[in-house]
């Protein structure tokens, strides 16, 4: 293997640590973590989120917009020995009494359509994301990203877990105050 | 005596229908799988027509009469890089007994999947899902996704995340399954 391959792997794989490995990142992590979830999140900079894109290969135009976002990476998962119904239509992000706009898989499919980005970066992109809707089982844990439109506020985050004990529903309730986004 | 005989022969045809239906029953019957390995309600995989990292084509469907270790991957996913190094062992265990693996790369270049691949999975030939359109189709829960496809076509199981699939216990079961043509 020649030493400019070796270089490209190096920066590739130190990349990907950088971006997405949230044990590199403790400093800024908000947890919740009780009988039923464990959720993790974690502001990403304009900078890892560049870097990320960058790797990836995708345009300039393209990485800016995604610069100018708020990034969390989320990681959830079922601790339960029962099925939870995650759908992210029951999370709601409020920052000084107002909500904050989420953009969604439809949002970015428009804008990405409409700037002809290539297919197989708008899957990748997609790929990134946190599923909408996930019937989390026993033990899974899946995460992505989530993109807010950008505040220097804190955020509030509230959201409702559907789930089925003996045929009966018992939503799990989940709050997670003060989450900033990571600075720009 | 017409009767006796009559309801002998019904009873050994009742006999013969129920041994019939055991038997039909054990030989459909798949095996409880491992941690982490759903068993789905059979459904009829998506189809998969790519091509291989020098442009030859792949069919999935091709590969019927065997079982297929279907895996969905992206250099840039961390739980992938963890899990390839671990369906790499497994494959050079189970080729043998007639496993079938389509190891598919989700929307990323030849340089990537190449340099990739030659670290963590040299002896797997390598499928391009170019513009991501064959993963979406297969709706996998997140990426590393892995699907185990029966020889009739068939989706039987699915892996949670990555496994490690080089361990006796992932091992003895796609070789429980192996047995099961």
């Amino acid at each position: 293997m020649n030493s400019n391959l070796t270089n490209r792997l190096l920066v590739l794989s130190i990349l990907v640590n950088l971006s997405f490995s949230p044990l590199l990142l403790a400093a800024q992590k908000y947890q919740l973590d009780n009988k039923q979830l464990k959720i993790s999140i974690v502001p990403r900079t304009a900078e890892q989120i560049g870097a990320f894109y960058e790797g990836r290969g995708f345009s300039k135009k393209m990485i800016n917009i995604l610069k100018q976002q708020c990034f969390l990476t989320v990681i959830i998962k079922n601790k339960s020995k029962n099925i939870i119904w995650h759908n992210l239509s029951n999370w709601r992000f409020e920052s000084n009494n107002t909500d904050i706009m989420r953009y969604d898989r439809s949002y970015w499919k428009n804008k990405w359509q409409k700037m002809q980005i290539p297919q197989a970066h708008q899957s990748t992109f997609r790929w990134t994301l946190l599923p909408e809707t996930l019937d989390f089982r026993s033990n899974e844990a899946e995460g992505g990203n989530i993109i807010l439109a950008y505040t220097r506020t804190p955020i509030s985050l509230t959201a409702v877990f559907k789930t089925k004990v003996d045929s009966a529903e018992k939503p799990v309730n989940v709050k997670i105050n003060n989450i900033r986004c990571a600075k720009h | 005596m017409l009767k006796i005989k009559t309801i002998h022969f019904s009873l050994l045809l009742t006999f013969l229908f129920v041994l019939f239906v055991i038997n039909a029953h054990a030989r459909n019957e798949y095996p409880s799988p491992p941690k982490g390995i759903l068993k789905l309600p059979p459904y009829p995989a998506p189809e998969i027509k790519i091509s291989d990292i020098d442009g030859k084509p792949y069919n999935l469907s091709n590969n019927k009469s065997h079982w297929i270790f279907v895996h969905f991957w992206a250099s840039w996913c961390v739980p992938c890089r963890k899990e390839m190094p671990a369906i790499q062992k497994m494959w050079r265990n189970l080729k043998k007994q007639g496993l079938k693996i389509a190891l598919i790369n989700t929307a990323e270049d030849e340089d990537t999947i190449f340099n990739f691949l030659g670290i963590y999975a040299p002896d797997i030939r390598a499928l391009m899902d170019a513009d991501g359109t064959a993963t979406e189709k297969w709706k996998p829960r997140g990426l590393p996704a892995t699907y185990l496809v029966d020889p009739a076509g068939s989706i039987q199981y699915q892996a949670l995340g990555g496994r490690p699939w080089d361990k006796p216990v992932y091992l003895n079961f796609l070789k429980k399954l192996l047995s099961k043509k």
